[in-house]
């Protein structure tokens, strides 16, 4: 199960709502209490993709770094990556899971003509083969 | 001796240590140590042929290794080693 506190929450909203109808991406900060994670950060980070930013983002490894490097210094955890999908719904597409990591949670917002409409969660598996839906709370849940 | 820091959710397989400080004259060197002190980490670092998964990008302080020498990269007391994963996607 992962939480999104209120205040991420709206980073979150904000910076896919800004980037539409590109899609946005970034990191999740918090802690992780046995199999409760609780988001207490949100970093927002480039879309590094060279091309249609519409249907794809990418992650710079040097900017996930920089997210490990906050979290360690502010005494969280990394502990997981939203990312939107503009004008679809918050599924996790073939492209989400072969390029996803197993280690952390991947939460989904779709953005529908700008404004947010919803989110899911989702865990790859090792093998980026499937990904399991996680439960989500957050403040417009 | 260079250290390897361990990403939040790896450290269940590294007795919860954060980092962990390793043997090794290179990244090569330093990660089979890594994973023969946690043999639990290796599935989640190499596939089952001994490579890397595809996620898994290796930096030694700012550096990738990829622009490096790779996995025969130096290393030495004082070296930060991070594991750090590819991450993209997209609605189609």
């Amino acid at each position: 199960m992962i939480t999104v506190e209120t205040q991420p929450w709206s980073v979150m909203v904000d910076h896919a709502q800004a980037t539409y109808p590109n899609e946005c991406c970034g990191a999740m900060l918090g802690s992780i209490d046995g199999d409760v994670k609780t988001v207490r950060l949100a970093l927002p980070l480039d879309n590094a993709y060279e091309g249609a930013q519409r249907e794809r983002y990418e992650l710079r490894p040097e900017d996930l770094l920089f997210a490990e490097r906050e979290a360690r210094k502010n005494g969280m955890d990394l502990i997981g990556i939203f990312h939107s999908h503009p004008d679809c719904d918050a599924y996790f597409s073939k492209t989400d899971l072969e390029n996803s990591c197993p280690w952390y949670s991947f939460i989904v917002l779709s953005i529908q003509q700008g404004k947010f409409h919803h989110a899911n969660s989702w865990l790859p598996n090792m093998e980026q083969t499937e990904a399991a839906k996680e439960e989500l709370t957050h403040p417009n849940a | 001796m260079p250290k390897i820091l361990i990403p939040t959710p790896l450290r269940q397989f590294a007795d919860k240590k954060d980092s962990v400080d390793v043997a090794g004259a290179t990244v090569g060197e330093a990660l089979a140590a890594l994973t023969t002190a946690h043999p639990d980490l290796k599935k989640n670092l190499f596939t089952d042929e001994g490579k890397l998964r595809s996620f898994v990008n290796v930096y030694v302080n700012d550096e990738d290794i990829r622009f490096l020498e790779k996995d025969k990269t130096a290393v030495a007391g004082g070296d930060t080693i991070s594991i750090v994963p590819s991450i993209a996607g997209g609605v189609r």
